[in-house]
């Protein structure tokens, strides 16, 4: 699968220190499931990283460090194994979202049905999918905060371009958006947002009640 | 602690996090200690730590290297990368905490890079051969500015006084070094 939308350089180096929150990382994860370019970026930055670590001149500890953390390793118990993947009726297998409950897909408008992903913690972004049928014209809407997306299966165009499956959409607030899914498939995808929504919005409007409960 | 003479390669130090991993091998820990903690102390000293918060955060940084041994992924990632990725969220985390004081520490949320990705079949040596010469073709401008924004965490206002670049500048020189790092990597493939 070929690729043309990446996450921003700064939303990868997130990624990369495991610094992202939740949402968002669920989200980068799925793009790079289906992005071979990202995934060699990181690798690059990983052996990069590596490399650099490694040629860093020593610097010694104080005297006891290495006797002092020896000592906190009982207390520090090993982490727990990923928890059990669960089944879902997705038409596209994410692997991102094996760990997380979904919610049941709920109509939002015209064509629009809008499904919760479940997150342990209540994060700083909240993370959903959209559907939507072929052709639909979702109203414009502006993003405050931002909004990062990941197409799972069929594809849209706005302003910035046509985004097909794998396509990471990763918006920053001063983007006026109007997507059009395109004939000839429904379109899938995965949406971590961050912040208030607008309330101009149509579609903002449509949301914000589901994704305050 | 001294510093190990006899440097070990990273297949080494892959080796030696599976055994703490799988046997909780406090031998094989200590002597991970003892190579990277100096190292991750200098890494945080270089990026305007001061000593004592360099001294902590390498610390932490062992003791998530002792918990999330089993998250590490011996086929796929670069020893000595996936500890600098824990340094690196240790500090990041501790600078969000600073600013906010109501934050708590974030749960380490550090994904293995390429579990299953078709390329790893490549095998991680391979790949990293490429990557090195992918990195050898950038120019000296691009390594310089990924460098001190990625590898040495300064701050963009001060890459742009090293540089002698205006701030706004700094931003697209970094965007632009990945670009062409992101494509020289899709030559080498």
């Amino acid at each position: 699968m070929t690729t043309t939308h990446h996450p921003t350089e700064a939303t990868l180096l997130e990624y990369f220190s495991g610094t992202l929150d939740e949402g968002r990382r669920i989200v980068v994860a799925a793009h790079l499931e289906m992005c071979a370019s990202c995934r060699r970026l990181l690798s690059a930055m990983e052996t990069m990283a590596g490399d650099h670590l490694v040629s860093t001149p020593p610097e010694p500890l104080a005297q006891g460090a290495f006797e002092r953390t020896m000592a906190r390793l009982d207390a520090a118990a090993a982490s727990p194994a990923k928890s059990h993947p669960t089944a879902h009726d997705l038409p596209v297998k994410v692997r991102a979202l094996e760990s997380y409950e979904l919610g049941p897909w709920r109509w939002i408008g015209p064509g629009v049905y809008w499904r919760g992903v479940v997150l342990p913690e209540k994060g700083t972004s909240r993370v959903f999918l959209l559907r939507a049928a072929p052709g639909t014209h979702l109203p414009q809407h502006t993003h405050e905060g931002t909004e990062l997306t990941v197409i799972l299966k069929g594809a849209f165009r706005h302003e910035g371009g046509r985004f097909g499956a794998g396509d990471c959409d990763d918006a920053d607030d001063s983007v006026e958006h109007s997507p059009i899914v395109e004939d000839g498939e429904e379109c899938i995808c995965l949406v971590a947002m961050e912040g208030t929504i607008r309330l101009r919005s149509l579609l903002g409007r449509l949301i914000q009640p589901l994704v305050r409960l | 602690m001294a510093d190990e003479s006899a440097k070990p390669g990273s297949r080494d130090h892959a080796a030696l996090i599976v055994a703490v991993a799988e046997n909780r091998d406090r031998a094989a820990f200590a002597e991970l200690f003892s190579y990277f903690a100096p190292r991750i102390k200098s890494l945080l000293r270089r990026a305007g730590d001061s000593p004592e918060q360099a001294e902590e955060l390498a610390q932490e940084a062992m003791l998530t290297v002792w918990r999330k041994a089993n998250r590490f992924d011996p086929g796929g990632a670069n020893a000595s990368g996936w500890i600098f990725r824990i340094a690196q969220n240790l500090r990041i985390d501790a600078a969000r905490r600073a600013r906010r004081a109501d934050r708590t520490a974030s749960e380490f949320a550090l994904e293995a890079l390429e579990v299953d990705a078709p390329e790893a079949i490549v095998g991680a040596t391979q790949m990293e051969e490429k990557v090195r010469r992918a990195l050898a073709q950038l120019s000296a401008d691009q390594r310089k500015v990924i460098t001190l924004s990625f590898l040495e965490s300064r701050p963009h206002s001060e890459i742009a006084e090293l540089l002698q670049i205006p701030l706004g500048t700094v931003k697209s020189r970094i965007r632009l070094a990945f670009q062409r790092l992101r494509s020289l990597l899709e030559e080498v493939e």
